[in-house]
Order: C-alpha cells, then structure tokens, then sequence
C-alpha cells in the first residue's frame, strides 16, 4: 500500500507556491542560449529599479509638498497614479501571452481558503504590485515627514488601499485569464493593444489641436472621480491632516467597502476556478451543419497565370495575414505614420516645427520610412508557418514557388499600403513634383524588388518561429533584424545621393532614369536569385524545420 | 516498374557524434503493408524523415519506385505521401483550406481538390465543422486531416508516423479499412507505431530498429519462426518485439526500486 500524502499548512504551501515561482524565473533564464537576452534582462531590471525608485522619490516628496504647503486634496493625485498602474500594467503584460497558469496548482491538495490566500499573495511578486507597494511606503513616508500625526491614518489608509489594489488586480487578472483562454478574444484583445499604442503617438497633435476645447469638459468629470477609491483614500489623508475626522473615517470606509465588495468577487471567482471551472479552447461538439455547396469548381481560377503552386501558397498567405490580428493590425501603421508625421512636420497645420521640410524631400523620405515598417516582416517570413514548413518539404514543390508566392503577396501589400500613404500624404500634406512622384515609384520598385532578395535569403538562413495573437517571448530573430536594418541601410545608402543628383546636376528627371534602370537591375537580380535560393532552402531545411517545429 | 517500392542501402544519419541510423539496408515490396518498429529513440523517425525529404543522409541512398531520392526529389515527392511526426499542419487554415492548399501544392487541378477535399473531410467526420481552424481541432481531429491531406492526391506509397494515436475508435476503425483497400489496389504503405496489436492486425511484413541498427526484418511468420524455443505460431508480435529489442535487459526497468508504491 502507498503512504498517503501529508497536506503541508497554509504558510508552507505558500511558502512553495513563491519558491515555484523563483524557480521558474531562474530556469527561464537558463533557458536563454543568447547572452544577449541575458544583457536584455538585466537592462529590463536596472531600468525597471531605477523606474520604481525614481517615482517612489518623486512620490515621497509630492506627498510632503502636498502636506507641508497645505494643498491636502492634491495627494489624491498620487493616489490615482499608483493605483492606474498597480491596474493597468499587469493588463497589458497579460495580453502578450500565458505565462505561469496559476489554476494548474488546483490539482494539488488545498482547500478553497487556502487557495484563495494562496492566490492572493500569488499577486504580491507581480512588478506592478511591488512598484506599487514601493510607492505607497514613499507616499506614507513623505506625509509623515511633512506631519507626524498623520501615520495611524497613513497606515491604515495605506493598508486598505494595498489590498485593495491586490484584490482588484488579482480579479481583473482572472477574468482576463478567463477572457484570454480562447485564441480568438486574445487575439482582439491583442488587436485593441496595438490599436491602444497606435493612437498614443495622436495625442500631442490632438491636444495641441483640441486641448482648449476639451478642458471644460474635463472638469466636469473630476467630481464624478470623488467616488473612486484613490479619491477616497485622498480624502482620508487630507481629513486627518485637517483633522476633519469625519472624511477621514468616510475615506477609510469608502476603501473599506471596496476592499469588501472586490474580495466577494474575487471569491466568487476563485471558487468557481476551484470547482473546476472550464475554459478550454478546444471547440464544443457541433451539431452537424449543412455544408454550402462550394461554386469554386464552377468558377475559373482567378490565380491560374501563376500555376497551381504558387496560386496556393499566395492564398494561403492571404489567409494567414486576415488571421494574423498583430500582423493585420499593423497595417494601418503606415497611415497612422503618414497622419502623424504629416501633421507634425508638413502641410498648412504642421505643429512640431517652424519650418517644414520641402515636399519633394519630405515625400520619398516618408516613403522610404514605411518600406522599412512594411518590409521587415519579409526578412522572417516563415515565422508564422510553424509546423507547415514541413509540408513544404515532403510537397513536390521547389522553393521557387514558395518564395514567389509568399513574395508576390509580400509585394502586393507594400505597394497597396504605399499607394494609401501617398494618397493620405497628398491630402495632409501636399503633392510633391511630377519627377519626385516618378522616381519615388521607381525608387520602391527597386526597394522591394532588392530587399526580396535579402529577405528571403536572412528567411532561410535565420529562422524564428513567432506565434499567433502573442508578444511575450515572440521576439523577432536578431540577426534577422540586423539583416534587414543592414539592407535598409545599403538602400537609403544608395537612394539618397541619387534623390540629391537633380539638385546637383539641375535635371529634375536624372533620378527617374537611375531608379528605373535600379529598379529593372533589381527585378532581375531577385529572378535569377530563385532557384539558388531554392537549392540553399533544401541545404537549409533541417535548420529550418527545427526552429519551426518547436 | 519495379516490385520493390523502398529500398536503401546504407541508410546512415549522423547528428554530431551520434548515430541515429546506423547502415539500414532496407527493402520494401510493392503493395505491402510494412511496420516499421522500435524503442524511443531507436531512430524510426529519423529514417521516415529520410524517406520522405525532410532530411538529408549522411551516407547512403533511398531509393523510392526505382527512382534515387537524391537525384530525383520532386518526381519522388509526388508519388508519395506522409504524415510526417508532429503532423506539419498550416493550423491558422481550416480543414478544407488545408485540403485546398496541399491538393494544390501536389498539382491538382482546383475542381479535384475540391472534390476529393470533401470527401476526404466527410470520410473523417470532419465535415461539420467547415469554419473551424485546425489550430482549434482536438488532437486526434489533428490527425485525421493530416492523414487526409497524406492521400488527396492518391500517392503510391504512404508513409505514416504514429497515424492512429489520439484517433477515436470508429474513425480508426475506417482508416483501417481504407488502408486496407489501398494495399490491395497496389498502394504501400510504411507505418510506425507503438501499438504492436494495431502492426501485427494489419502489416504482413514487419522490421525492427534499435539502437540506429536493423536487428530484424521480414514477414510476421519469418520473425515468429525465427524465435527458438517458442511456439512459433502464437507469439504475439509484442513477445517478439521484446525478445529482439529487450534481449540484453537494459530496456527493462527495474520494478523494485518503485517498492514503496505497491
């Protein structure tokens, strides 16, 4: 007969549950065969130290102006700051991608109290708790500096408000657990991300548009504010030191209440992870449906000029991309730069500069600096075929195909989103002259056509598999980048002097003629790169399907 | 035409100081149905991944329907199919698409692939479920597409790594028969699998590796007959495998040091 498993105490669990966490962290490391990741990590904390340590002093020294100086109600500001972040930051960390799944620890033996604390002070070693933590103990110690009566209320108000976030953080934390389990909703929630970062870099040009507008409207928010907890928690330390004892009370209550409400949800939460709680992904069994009878047999094959392989490696790629929400969604980036900068630097609005940079030099570098947003995809461009390579490889294909088809839709996209920059580019911005337009044309022909090229030769000779929906550990290949940052280079290298030689020569049109011969140089050179590729492809194809198929 | 369908000489894979294949001398007839048997990492995937392109011998040929795969890679390829380990799925296409893309890839008109991709989906009790990518399907549904998408394009020879595992009965149950019936149309096929009931019930011919080496080969009968001290008749495939492969008793473990758990 087996020994029946002793169940360890509650502080003993948690005492293991932190060491599985350390020991993760440490084995994570190890796991790093790149010392350059290391070097990353270590950047990552120095700055993340220097971050925490450098608020805590500028929240430490708020809070003793704000007491010493009288203006009690602004420590409410402090208040809100650390609680945005403490909310905020594990948000957005959680979008890119499952790190430890807390749940797996439901099939050991715990009850549901001690899970419950269990998962709780799971949220204490999470960065944002730790800053927050940091810069609570800053605040009550500036307050306190500034008045000494102040620290039964600091303390109190503090520790309400400590685990107020905690219990908050941990509740979003798992209905985002619960959101993020499907593919799907993590990829939207990944879309609205990136949709979150495009329209930060829009809003010094709105505010400098709109700000006046908008103030009146802001203050009549602010009251509605009052309510929340960091205004509370504001309030009690500002009634303390008024020694209004009444809004400090209903301060701390206030906090209190929260802190209540947001612990029954919580448990509410974790007990039906508890009872097992199911958030597969795998789909529910369907009822069978109709198929529609597909009309493609009766259609002719609208890609046949391109022979059946190349037709469906282009499809296929076409598929992938609408499926791809980080890379789909990165589409509208070359707009949004165009918006930007447009606004920023050029047209009749410009705000950043008092003058503008000429149209005719403006519009080719703008161009130039979205064929580096728009190519750098192509320099990896079997990431996100993962296993599929091998399908490649047993098919009876030569890697001619696969790069023409994969190119082919490469080329299309740049040259689709190029021509709505320019489009967008000419109604914010201006119309550069007819030559300028012209060479420009030529000058991204010959952009694309040489950097395919490259590409696809970094693609096979550093390969790095990225997944779907995911940025955490989906880190491009680094020589991969140094590839495509070196090629960009070389082409800018070669553009720009020739963009300069109808300034220097006085013939507007000699740039055209240079670009169309680079270009038509460029179309051949990357044809008769084809079938060496190919053959590099099958010397290559154990190294690729290794990184691949991970 | 040729009757054997898979021959190699001195098949040999190096990957650094080890030797996963070691010198396979391999024949395969045409039409057979061929099991291809070994240990954890004895070296069956590397000699499948050998057989079908995805990857290059250190020494030694293959040769598939008489053609040398070295020399003739694309002619093999289209003769063949496989369900390589780990499936090699494009798993962000739905099934169909997948079908689509594969029957396209091997030269198939579009009204065939779609023909046979549905028929193909129907016959795996994949149909149902027309929206659903193969990155959301179950593990054995994984399977069936990729044994679809091994077929679509009728190949010769059908390698097949592990095809049955995670697939429900009643599908592996059709499969079965369809494998069957490819056989007896002249198709081979060359099967791995560490269900040595699902080999002996369906190959007629059996090799085993271990250790990178081929320590025996031949028909169910040859290999019974070839067990001194048995009754040659009622040795199960799996006796059989273990006197071969568990001869010097290092394969085995040793159950007493798991005494606390009994």
């Amino acid at each position: 007969m087996a020994d029946v498993a002793r169940i360890p105490g509650l502080w003993e669990q948690i005492r293991l549950v932190a060491g599985l966490r350390r020991r993760i962290l440490i084995n994570n490391l190890r796991r790093k065969n790149n010392q350059w990741d290391l070097v990353g990590m270590v950047l990552l904390g120095i700055f993340g130290a220097f971050l925490v340590i450098g608020v805590a002093i500028a929240v430490s020294f708020g809070a003793y102006s704000f007491i010493s100086s009288g203006r009690e109600n602004w420590i409410a500001l402090l208040f809100w700051g650390i609680f945005l972040f403490w909310q905020l930051f594990p948000v957005f960390t959680a979008g890119f991608g499952a790190g430890f799944e807390f749940r797996t620890l439901l099939r050991f033996p715990f009850n549901l109290r001690a899970f419950y604390i269990i998962g709780l002070a799971y949220g204490i070693a999470d960065f944002a708790a730790l800053a927050g933590i940091s810069w609570l103990l800053a605040l009550t110690i500036g307050a306190t500096v500034a008045n000494h009566g102040l620290f039964p209320t600091l303390l109190i108000i503090c520790g309400l408000f400590l685990f107020m976030n905690l219990t908050l953080e941990r509740l979003v934390g798992s209905w985002l657990e619960r959101i993020l389990a499907r593919r799907r909703t993590r990829e939207i929630f990944f879309a609205l991300f990136i949709l979150l970062i495009v329209s930060v870099q829009l809003i010094n040009p709105v505010l400098q548009r709109y700000g006046h507008a908008a103030q009146p409207w802001v203050r009549q928010v602010l009251p509605y504010l009052s309510v929340f907890p960091p205004s509370l928690a504001g309030r009690a330390v500002a009634g303390a030191s008024r020694i209004h004892s009444f809004d400090a009370l209903l301060g701390e209550a206030g906090v209190l209440l929260y802190l209540l409400v947001f612990s029954a949800f919580l448990w509410m939460r974790f007990a039906a992870e508890y009872r097992g709680e199911e958030l597969s992904e795998t789909a529910a069994p369907a009822r069978a449906v109709v198929r529609p009878v597909s009309r493609v047999a009766e259609r002719s094959d609208a890609l046949r000029l391109l022979g059946p392989q190349v037709a469906a490696v282009l499809r296929k790629e076409f598929r992938y991309l609408t499926r791809n929400s980080f890379a789909f969604f990165l589409l509208i980036m070359p707009l949004v730069m165009v918006l930007v900068f447009g606004t920023q630097f050029g047209g009749t609005h410009h705000t950043a500069i008092k003058h503008p940079p000429p149209i005719d030099l403006f519009f080719p570098g703008m161009m130039g600096y979205l064929i580096l947003i728009l190519m750098s995809p192509a320099y990896n461009c079997f990431a996100f075929d993962g296993k599929g390579i091998q399908t490649y490889f047993i098919s009876p294909v030569s890697f001619r195909q696969i790069f023409l088809g994969k190119n082919l839709v490469q080329a299309v996209i740049c040259l689709f989103e190029l021509a709505l920059s320019m489009a967008a580019f000419i109604y914010v911005v201006g119309r550069p002259s007819l030559p300028v337009l012209i060479a420009t044309f030529a000058a991204i022909i010959f952009a694309i056509a040489g950097q395919l090229t490259i590409a696809n030769w970094s693609s096979l000779n550093f390969p790095r598999k990225l997944n779907f929906g995911q940025m955490r550990g989906q880190r491009q290949s680094g020589m991969a980048a140094l590839v495509s940052i070196g090629s960009q280079v070389l082409m800018a290298g070669i553009s720009t002097p020739i963009l300069f030689l109808s300034r220097w020569t006085g013939n507007p049109w000699l740039p055209v003629e240079v670009f169309a011969f680079l270009a038509a140089a460029a179309v051949v050179g990357y044809t008769s790169s084809l079938d060496p590729l190919a053959a590099l492809a099958e010397k290559k194809k154990e190294t690729l399907i290794e990184a691949l198929s991970k | 035409m040729t009757d054997s369908a898979i021959v190699t000489e001195k098949l040999t894979r190096r990957f650094g100081n080890l030797i996963a294949v070691d010198g396979v001398d391999l024949t395969v007839a045409a039409g057979q149905f061929f099991g291809f048997l070994g240990p954890n990492g004895a070296g069956k995937s590397t000699t499948i991944k050998m057989l079908t392109g995805l990857l290059a011998p250190t020494s030694g040929r293959a040769t598939l329907l008489g053609l040398d795969f070295a020399s003739n890679p694309i002619e093999v390829k289209r003769q063949i199919g496989v369900v390589p380990e780990g499936m090699g799925l494009f798993e962000r296409l739905t099934g169909a698409e997948y079908l689509e893309f594969v029957g396209r890839m091997y030269g198939l008109d579009r009204p065939t692939t779609q023909r046979r991709s549905e028929e193909l989906l129907d016959f795996m009790q994949l149909a149902d479920r027309p929206k659903t990518l193969i990155a959301d399907y179950s593990h054995g549904m994984q399977k069936k597409i990729a044994l679809a998408a091994a077929v679509i394009h009728g190949p010769r020879i059908l390698f097949l790594d592990e095809p049955f595992e995670g697939v429900d009965a009643l599908a592996a149950g059709a499969l079965k028969a369809l494998l069957g019936r490819m056989t007896e149309r002249g198709v081979t096929i060359f099967l791995t699998s560490h269900v040595l009931e699902i080999v002996e019930r369906l190959c007629s011919h059996v090799a085993i590796i271990a250790k990178g080496r081929l320590v025996a080969q031949g028909s169910l009968e040859e290999l019974r007959a070839g067990i001194a001290g048995e009754e040659g008749s009622k040795t199960t495939l799996e006796q059989i495998f273990l006197s071969i492969v568990g001869q010097d008793g290092s394969q085995r473990p040793n159950l007493e040091e798991l005494s606390w758990l009994m």
